[in-house]
């Protein structure tokens, strides 16, 4: 093997290889999609991960469908719904859904898989998403009321993502487990099989109902679990897969030049930032002082690690929010620019002018953390890397191990700020900085009502933590997706390839 | 003979259950058990919880003996990740990893006993060199290295062989080369040891100066006493082959033990690692006492010791 | 179970013996301890050998003159001047001979310094292993008896365990640190010496020298560092060699799959790793240290064999 001329060599053969192997995904209709990680369990309320979300997505509906380009709300499986007071939703479900084995749909599959996802005792694993619901009631076939445990305004924008529907009297029998066996839903791809951790197939449901997805124009999407990136490439490459995801920046704009290849990159709404914690417990003791924090602000270069290292179309942001979310603005904040002397200068006011060493926790785009640390090194501070599985940090962070994490937030594709700052500045398990003034200001945005008294108090709270320094605000991340040529693909910012969506040219 | 077999089988046992001695004390060490299972988001109430309902709470080897006893039944407890029968996961995925266990050993054996028998006969020749060239640089390639190469050139060069998954036999050639490329040398080495010491021996000279062609000596003779060792030595590097395949599977995709094994040690799922553990080891241990006992029936003076 | 008194010629348990098998020779004759001048010229005779060491040779002045010889520091990284490639490419240049990595380092400079590593990985968990297996094969092959009997269940159960699991899993637990690793690995391989060590002191315990010795009233102790040791040590060199090699290749597969040395310690299998993402446009990112490994390896296993094959007159070669 030339190792020398690889790169070209590799290039000329793929050139003049024929592209057969793509015309029969074409003709089959069908389209190989691999993903990495799998989902310990598909049922979406039973997994952390994002392929769990699509799957949701796509062998599930939800009761309200967010139309991704204007935001608007529109019925899904719910026609109509209203606020009756603060904490009480009231909706008129549609009449004329089946689910995948037959089964009618009406009030009580809301009921049952609302109530038996928000009881803690059923242990779902995405708790955030369903523990504002107290309880669901049937008012008539089709009609339910939704009572919440406190005023949650953004109710309506997770009942349109990540809380879909089950088939109540199935759920009840198989729960679970034999969802994820055999799942049933009522969206747009029924399950053929699944095997566990290899893949799954999905077939087109003909019979789908609803305009706001579509029946989906591909028969089949087969979904298959390839833990190694590289071994997805290799696939795409030699036409064994047809759809990959996440891939790398650097790999995407290669892998783009081959003909049978095509990349198409978007922002998605995830946001990085370096989290610090300044508790009076923190491992590291120089994360307590505001000027340290605020010279480590000063230290990084975002704007080249955008250029260089995370790629098109991805932008600084300078408050913890992604800058599309309502509430998210950075009016109040104090923008840090880079400027390593200064870094330097106030580590020397704060009393560390001759540096100071800590680790810093990470759990995914390692490179990016790599620069991280270089640019703390420059300035005298010295991070230990410590690279994990999510799970596995978020333990260490919640037992208050963790003085500094690169940490990203993907907010479950859910547009509003509620979705994302309180989950670190609440007080909740994973604030590591318990700020009081911070938390009462978000409260308010949480609980208000009025639309104008949300974002003004966003507003403050975003520029307070700015102002005093408890993060750094990195960017938000773009998504490379490579496809098989001749595959017509649109990329969202909530990181959900739409394959209903999808046709073969 | 009936007495070594016993003698061999009892200390196949007592090994067997050191092992899993060391494995369960192993895990146990490693963290709080009863966070793990509670989950996320468990409060310390469900923690104690766990706790109590799982006896986590009682002296170490009540819990030891307690483990065995459901291992011994077949319950090997439940994954905490994947929610599921530990046993039943282990079933699922073992197939893979047997088959590409096999067709490594195989594949070692097809290289190794023809490239050692040539370099013993051809013994000090270029033939010999190259053989032995052969060895040496495969113990010095990192396997990975290789698999990553091999793709690279069969799956996105030429074509021929798809990049990962275990659907059909063509998914397997390159895991096997890669795996069994790196057992290959020590076989090797073996088989053209024992051939050249048995083809140098008083019987087999006699059987020369008898006038049988030296086809018949090698093959009929030579190699079957040369052979002896290397039923041992294959069955040993089986079980390195099954512990050392979690690599392959991961960069292949092969959903095998290998790769469960990884999958559960970073998701701490202990119920998994430690009968995975043990399985391995077992299955080790059961190997050397068969070609123990194999090599004590080709032997007879082995049986003396 | 194990007859003192028999010759290693037939140990019981397969696994030992093959083992053994594969990792000694018949000792050398002559109860002398000191290496005689012909060994010495053998071994610049022997090919192998000497390509071996020439190899092993050239790493360690590599790493010993490290920050010496780099043109730039290793861990310095310069994100606009990210996978340059290497000069004899053509977008190559002869201020990154090696190219650079995807953070903009200096790929030639991090090969050397990961010469370092891969030494001081080698070299201490042979150390560590050594003198574990070492002790425990010599004492099981010279008191016999009950201390073999032990030691031998010892080494069985040790060898029944996979390795790279165990490893995995306690790196996992831990937290995986250049020491940690160290430390895993040399407790975990000293099977291979222990078994080496058992067999070749067992030969030499039955020789006259050693009776004489006994008989003369010497402590055990002095028997032990007198007579057996030297008499061993060929044997322990040759397996240290393999076991370096070894070690060194275990280390590399631990960092690939994460659990092994942290970034930015230019370890060759981290860099490895590292470059996977990067292995079907840049692929010498991969090559480069995948062939120091794949050197630095050959050349301590020529090193190994061809030193068994010096030691053992009459013997394999």
């Amino acid at each position: 093997m030339n190792f020398k001329t690889c790169s070209t060599a590799l290039a000329v053969a793929l050139l003049t290889a024929t592209a057969m192997p793509a015309y029969a995904q074409k003709a089959q209709n069908t389209v190989r999609f691999a993903y990495d990680q799998v989902p310990e369990n598909i049922d979406p309320f039973f997994n952390n991960v994002r392929i769990g979300v699509i799957i949701g997505q796509h062998v599930w509906d939800t009761l309200v469908f967010r139309d991704p380009a204007t935001g608007e709300y529109k019925p899904n499986l719910a026609t109509s719904w209203e606020w009756i007071d603060d904490r009480t939703l009231e909706m008129e479900l549609r009449e004329d859904v089946t689910f995948h084995n037959g089964d009618a749909f009406s009030a009580d599959d809301v009921v049952f898989t609302l109530n038996y996802v928000a009881n803690p005792d059923n242990r779902s694993v995405t708790q955030q998403n369903v523990n504002w619901i107290e309880n669901v009631e049937k008012l008539g076939d089709y009609k339910v009321r939704i009572t919440t445990t406190k005023t949650f305004p953004a109710a309506i924008e997770y009942l349109s993502g990540p809380v879909v529907i089950h088939p109540g009297k199935y759920y009840e029998e198989v729960g679970p487990q034999g969802m994820n066996t055999a799942a049933v839903g009522s969206g747009p791809f029924k399950v053929v099989s699944h095997d566990v951790g290899r893949q799954l197939v999905l077939e087109r449901n003909e019979d789908y109902w609803n305009e706001n997805k579509q029946v989906p124009n591909i028969e089949r999407l087969i979904i298959r679990f390839i833990p190694d990136r590289q071994t997805q490439a290799a696939e795409l490459m030699s036409d064994g897969l047809d759809f990959i995801m996440n891939v790398p920046v650097d790999q995407a704009e290669q892998m783009g030049m081959m003909p049978n290849i095509n990349v198409k990159s978007g922002e998605t709404m995830r946001i990085v930032f370096l989290q610090m914690n300044s508790l009076d417990n923190t491992p590291a003791e120089p994360l307590k002082n505001e000027k340290v924090r605020q010279a480590i602000n000063h230290a990084i270069d975002r704007q080249t690690m955008v250029e260089q290292l995370v790629g098109e179309g991805a932008r600084v942001i300078d408050v913890i929010c992604f800058p599309a979310q309502f509430g998210c603005s950075d009016e109040e904040a104090t923008k840090y620019e880079y400027d390593p002397e200064k870094a330097r200068a106030l580590l020397e006011e704060a009393g560390y002018g001759n540096g100071f060493s800590l680790d810093i926790y990470a759990y995914r785009e390692r490179q990016q953390t790599e620069a991280m640390v270089n640019y703390l090194r420059e300035v005298g501070i010295d991070a230990n890397l410590r690279f994990m599985q999510y799970a596995a940090f978020r333990d260490a962070n919640r037992a208050g191990e963790v003085a500094m994490s690169h940490q990203t937030w993907g907010s479950f594709s859910i547009n509003d700020v509620s979705a994302n700052t309180p989950v670190f500045y609440k007080f909740e398990a994973d604030d590591v900085n318990r700020d009081e003034e911070v938390r009462d200001l978000l409260q308010t945005g949480d609980t208000s009502v009025a639309a104008d008294e949300r974002a003004e108090a966003y507003k403050k709270a975003l520029g307070l933590i700015s102002q005093r320094a408890y993060a750094v605000p990195m960017y938000s991340l773009t998504s490379y997706y490579a496809t098989a040529d001749g595959l017509e693909f649109q990329p969202y910012p909530d990181e959900i390839p739409r394959f209903w969506e999808m046709e073969w040219k | 003979m009936l007495a070594f077999a016993a003698k061999r089988s009892a200390l196949a046992l007592l090994v067997a259950f050191a092992v899993s001695i060391i494995a369960f004390t192993l895990l146990r060490m490693s963290g709080d058990i009863a966070i793990a299972i509670a989950g996320e988001g468990a409060r310390s109430e469900d923690i104690a919880m766990v706790r109590e309902a799982y006896g986590l709470d009682r002296p170490l080897f009540v819990q030891y003996a307690e483990w065995l006893f459901k291992t011994l039944r077949g319950d090997l407890g439940q994954s905490i990740f994947f929610k599921t029968d530990v046993a039943t996961l282990i079933m699922a995925k073992l197939p893979t990893t047997l088959m590409l266990g096999l067709f490594s050993i195989m594949f070692a054996l097809a290289l190794s006993i023809p490239l050692g028998v040539l370099a013993a006969v051809y013994a000090g020749s270029i033939i010999d060199r190259i053989a032995l060239t052969v060895a040496v640089a495969g113990q010095a390639l990192p396997n990975f290295f290789f698999a990553l190469c091999l793709i690279i050139v069969f799956s996105i060069q030429l074509r021929w062989l798809p990049v990962s998954g275990s659907g059909t036999w063509k998914h397997f050639v390159m895991p096997t080369i890669a795996l069994g490329y790196y057992v290959t040398p020590p076989i090797m080495r073996l088989v053209r040891a024992g051939m050249m010491e048995v083809l140098s021996s008083d019987y087999v000279r006699t059987a020369r100066a008898k006038g049988l062609s030296p086809a018949s000596v090698i093959f009929k003779h030579a190699l079957r006493n040369a052979l002896v060792p290397v039923v041992a030595l294959t069955a040993v590097q089986l079980g390195f082959l099954l512990g050392g395949s979690i690599v392959i599977e991961t960069i292949f995709a092969l959903d095998g033990l290998g790769y469960l094994a990884y999958q559960s040690i970073t998701h701490k799922d202990f119920p998994i690692t430690q009968a995975v553990l043990l399985l391995l080891s077992a299955t080790y241990v059961f190997l050397t006492l068969l070609s123990d006992l194999a090599n004590a029936w080709l032997d007879p003076r082995i049986r003396m010791a | 179970m194990v007859d003192v008194a028999s010759a290693p010629k037939a140990p019981p348990n397969a696994a030992l013996e093959t083992a053994a098998e594969t990792a000694a020779a018949p000792l050398p004759t002559g109860a002398g301890a000191t290496t005689p001048p012909s060994t010495l010229r053998r071994m610049f005779r022997h090919r192998g050998l000497t390509i071996g060491a020439f190899l092993v040779g050239t790493i360690i002045f590599v790493a010993l003159f490290a920050p010496l010889i780099v043109p730039h520091d290793p861990y310095a990284q310069d994100l606009t001047r990210r996978l340059i490639p290497p000069v004899w490419y053509e977008k190559g240049s002869w201020a990154h001979i090696f190219g650079t990595d995807n953070l903009g380092r200096d790929y030639f400079s991090r090969t050397l310094y990961g010469a370092q590593i891969a030494l001081l990985i080698g070299f201490s968990v042979m150390i560590v292993s050594g003198f574990i297996g070492s002790a425990l094969g010599l004492i099981a092959g010279y008191f016999g008896g009950k201390v073999d009997m032990v030691v031998t269940f010892f080494i069985t159960t040790r060898l029944a365990m996979p390795v790279v699991l165990v490893a995995l899993a306690v790196v996992a637990m831990i937290g995986s640190s250049l020491f940690v690793v160290i430390a895993v690995l040399g407790l975990l391989k000293w099977d291979r010496f222990a078994v080496v060590m058992r067999s070749a002191t067992m030969q030499v315990r039955s020789q006259e020298y050693v009776s004489a010795a006994q008989a003369a009233g010497a402590s055990t102790w002095r028997i032990v560092i007198g007579e057996i040791l030297p008499n061993v040590m060929p044997h322990l060199i040759v397996v240290a060699t393999v076991e370096a090699g070894s070690a060194i290749l275990l280390e590399a597969a631990l960092s690939f799959l994460g659990l092994g040395v942290q970034p930015p310690l230019p370890s060759w299998g981290l860099m490895i790793s590292e470059a996977k993402n990067f292995m079907f446009f840049s692929f010498w990112l991969i090559a480069i240290p995948g062939t120091a490994l794949a050197l630095l390896v050959l050349g301590v296993n020529l090193l190994g064999d061809g030193l068994r094959d010096v030691f053992a007159p009459g013997g394999r070669s």
